[in-house]
């Protein structure tokens, strides 16, 4: 989660307090675990998942970066269980020796739906919240600021650095560095550039060091926010409310089992 | 009040000393450059002003630093930080990371310490407008050059309002524009009480801003007096330090014999307009044109 | 003379859609020592960067020893033209000041020994010599500039492209940069660079370009162009402290060093606050 994959709309739902989206995720994550048939998984995607994306206009999005990572798991999942699913004996398509099985189908759907609701939930999540309010929502909410700060740092610094390392190359290929074509070899070639960019990023940190407690990094002081994270009593009321949903639904079924 | 008496101080790791007695005293509400050579020292004695140094960096310091009346080493990190504000000389690790936007960035220092909201917004409008990046404010830290990295960590220092800024070649990234608004802005806070330290290589805007001037070299303060007095003495070459050229074609023009050997150097453009536009013949300049 | 370096109706627009080269055109020949001056933004270095390939044209040509770059990769084209970037952390890399000014002479085929040799004499120019076993990190930010120098100086190309060798330098660096223009220049290379420091620029380089908007706005002689007072203004360039002084004073004559100054001194009328512009 960069900044980059962060979609700016506006919408009520990037409105939304961040922890609030957070208990949302954790929650489903835990529903669809608890209760594992697909259509559990399915109601949350139809009727939570892509009402809240085409409100925060973010379906195309979604579907799109969502896709990207869920086809080939979907696919190859489809593929192996289909094809090789202990049990299975109902055949639904032969192919000389290959045959797929609806036992193998099923449990596919079953594991598949799951896969796809947690990614899809995520892919919302990361879509709709910036992540600078995402750890400051955390922070106000009790988290460390050093972790905060660990979060934020690395993935700033990240391209940071890569874009520190691109210069390097650059700077190299000025001074007559053949950067070739074949993958493999432009490893090599590079890799005697990674080794002293790795080693000035640890240099650095002392001196990063000293600027932030410059800075009042190391305050015992009670901290303030500059901009203030929306929130709302129904919202408070909510990251009640869905972690005991998500209680509910694993106690509810080992109950009925007893019963 | 800023005091060092007899502070020396040796490395850590190589045990080989960068600052050997030195004896410095800065009065409240003024300029104070120091300049020398790079390697000198400067970024060290930066250090011990903000007490960085022996909290931070340890290594064997000896001698006392007293800012307000206060030995920084008895002091906790933090109460010396609330004291005295550093702008390091690398801009881009000044830059926390810890914030996505330059707003942010500005605040970030002042949330840390607990300022309310309203406070806070004040400042960064206020700062921002001071050194001309209010546009910048939507941005990204990284996503600038240097040079306005470098504005956003003065900036980052200067909403902190601390008694005292110590700031280690802040003009080091910045066009000639951009160098005098910053020397602008640091005559402005000094009219507000702020005593600040510079360490810098320019010798016309020292010339200009700074009341008093102390020269690093040789492990130790080799020289303090007026701007006028330090950049046209002359042993600013054997001290690494720049003289204007003002400052050199009158040094010329006294070893030709074309002005009186007494005469003393201008340093600004006004001292050498009036050294060069008198007649040769009738008068010298007086004592009174050099500041 | 050679021509040593051409742009020809250069346009350059980078991928964001800004236009930072308007169609540039200046031949530069062996041996001349230019400097492009101008405010932060005005193309010079998206100017420069053509000269080894680091950009491409996005009209134009750029004729580099008399062929044009297009079909040259940055590595070819840095045997030609050696450029010493402005941030030296971004060109320093190994792990002692020797093995990096090493690098460049290896790369263009020099055996260990000769680059050894080339690497000691660069050192050697930028008054580095004692500190060649160094890690970069144990100099001052000053001292690895000087480095960054000396690793081109070693790569011995016929142009040699500075972008701001003098920011963040302290007196003595800005002397021995100064030195080494010089000595580059008596060689009959070409010195192209890029500064804020109309001082230095005076002293040491025959030739401006002032940039802004993308375009040339004055090129020629260093006294000539820095005469075009309202050009500069508007270019936001400052004019140099004793060219500035010579004019305030009404003179005649309009010196570039200490000693022309200092010689004009002898000659000109004196006529405190005549001022010519």
């Amino acid at each position: 989660m960069t900044q980059a994959q962060f979609v700016g709309t506006g919408s009520p739902v990037h409105r939304l307090n961040p922890v609030t989206k957070l208990v949302a995720l954790l929650s489903i994550l835990v529903i669809v675990f608890a209760l594992p048939q697909w259509w559990v998984s399915a109601i949350v995607v139809v009727g939570v998942l892509l009402p809240a994306a085409v409100i925060a206009r973010c379906g195309g999005p979604l579907i799109a970066v969502g896709g990207r990572i869920l086809l080939p798991i979907v696919v190859v999942l489809v593929l192996v269980q289909g094809l090789t699913f202990p049990g299975g004996r109902t055949m639904v398509w032969q192919w000389g020796v290959l045959s797929v099985t609806s036992e193998g189908l099923l449990f596919a759907l079953n594991v598949g739906a799951r896969i796809v609701c947690l990614v899809l939930a995520s892919v919302l999540l990361v879509l709709t919240t910036h992540p600078g309010d995402l750890m400051s929502a955390l922070t106000e909410a009790g988290m460390s600021p050093k972790f905060s700060y660990i979060i934020s740092s690395t993935l700033q610094l990240i391209p940071a650095f890569r874009s520190r390392a691109d210069a390097i190359l650059l700077a190299q290929q000025a001074r007559g560095l053949a950067v070739p074509r074949n993958p493999l070899r432009r490893i090599g070639v590079m890799m005697p550039l990674l080794g002293p960019l790795v080693l000035g990023m640890f240099t650095d940190v002392e001196e990063r060091g000293t600027a932030m407690e410059a800075r009042g990094f190391g305050s015992t002081a009670r901290r303030t926010a500059l901009e203030a994270i929306p929130d709302s009593t129904a919202q408070r009321v909510a990251r009640w409310v869905m972690p005991l949903v998500a209680v509910a639904a694993v106690v509810v079924p080992l109950v009925w089992e007893v019963l | 009040m800023i005091q060092l008496a007899d502070v020396s101080y040796a490395y850590p790791d190589s045990g080989r000393f960068v600052l050997e007695h030195v004896d410095l005293r800065i009065e409240p509400g003024t300029i104070t450059g120091v300049v020398g050579a790079s390697g000198a020292g400067k970024t060290t004695l930066a250090k011990i002003l903000s007490g960085f140094i022996p909290h931070v960096d340890g290594g064997q310091l000896s001698g006392s630093v007293v800012i307000g009346g206060r030995d920084l080493s008895g002091l906790p990190l933090a109460a010396c930080v609330s004291q005295v504000g550093l702008v390091i000389q690398n801009p881009f690790n000044q830059i926390s990371g810890a914030r996505y936007t330059v707003r942010g960035e500005l605040a970030f220092g002042m949330e840390n310490l607990g300022t309310p909201r309203d406070e806070m917004a004040n400042r960064v409008a206020e700062v921002a407008g001071l050194l001309r990046i209010t546009d910048l404010l939507d941005r990204s830290p990284y996503e600038l050059s240097g040079g306005q990295q470098q504005l956003v960590a003065i900036a980052s220092m200067l909403v902190l309002r601390t008694p005292v800024l110590v700031m280690d070649e802040p003009t080091s990234q910045l066009d000639p524009a951009g160098t005098r608004m910053v020397f602008g802005v640091l005559s402005r806070l000094r009219g507000t009480g702020t005593t600040i330290v510079v360490f810098e290589h320019k010798p016309e805007l020292l010339h200009a801003h700074a009341d008093r001037l102390h020269v690093l070299a040789g492990r130790r303060i080799a020289a303090s007096g007026s701007p006028g007095e330090i950049l046209s003495d002359p042993r600013t070459d054997q001290w690494g330090v720049s003289a204007t050229r003002y400052t050199r074609a009158a040094r010329l023009a006294r070893e030709q014999g074309l002005v009186p050997a007494e005469a003393p150097l201008p340093v600004s453009f006004e001292q050498a307009a009036a050294f060069f536009g008198w007649s040769a013949r009738t008068r010298p300049p007086s004592p009174e044109d050099a500041r | 003379m050679s021509i040593a370096i051409e742009f020809i109706d250069l346009h350059f627009r980078y991928p964001g859609g800004v236009e930072a080269v308007r169609g540039v055109s200046l031949t530069v020949s062996a041996g001349e020592r230019v400097a492009i001056v101008g405010e932060n933004g005005a193309g010079k270095t998206t100017l420069v960067r053509h000269l080894n390939g680091i950009l491409r044209p996005t009209s134009g040509t750029v004729l580099v020893g008399g062929a044009s770059t297009r079909d040259r990769s940055i590595a070819q084209l840095a045997a030609q033209v050696g450029y010493v970037f402005q941030n030296p952390d971004e060109q320093l890399f190994a792990s002692t000041i020797g093995a990096d000014v090493e690098f460049g002479p290896r790369n263009l085929g020099c055996t260990p020994s000769e680059a050894a040799a080339r690497a000691a004499s660069a050192l050697a120019t930028v008054q580095l010599q004692d500190q060649a076993g160094l890690h970069p990190h144990h100099l001052s930010p000053s001292e690895r500039k000087r480095v960054a120098l000396a690793g081109v100086l070693a790569m011995q190309t016929p142009v040699v492209v500075l972008d701001e060798p003098t920011t963040g330098q302290d007196a003595r660096g800005v002397e021995i940069v100064a030195g080494v223009v010089d000595s580059i220049a008596a060689q009959g290379r070409t010195v192209v660079a890029i500064t804020h420091d109309m001082d230095f620029c005076a002293e040491h380089f025959d030739r401006v370009v002032v940039m802004a908007d993308g375009l040339v706005q004055a090129d020629g002689d260093t006294r000539a162009v820095f005469d075009q007072v309202g050009t500069l203004e508007r270019a936001a360039v400052e004019p140099p402290q004793l060219l500035r002084l010579a004019a305030h004073l009404g003179w005649h004559a309009r010196p570039l060093t200490p000693a022309e100054f200092v010689d004009a001194s002898t000659r000109e009328p004196r006529d405190p606050g005549t001022r010519v512009d």
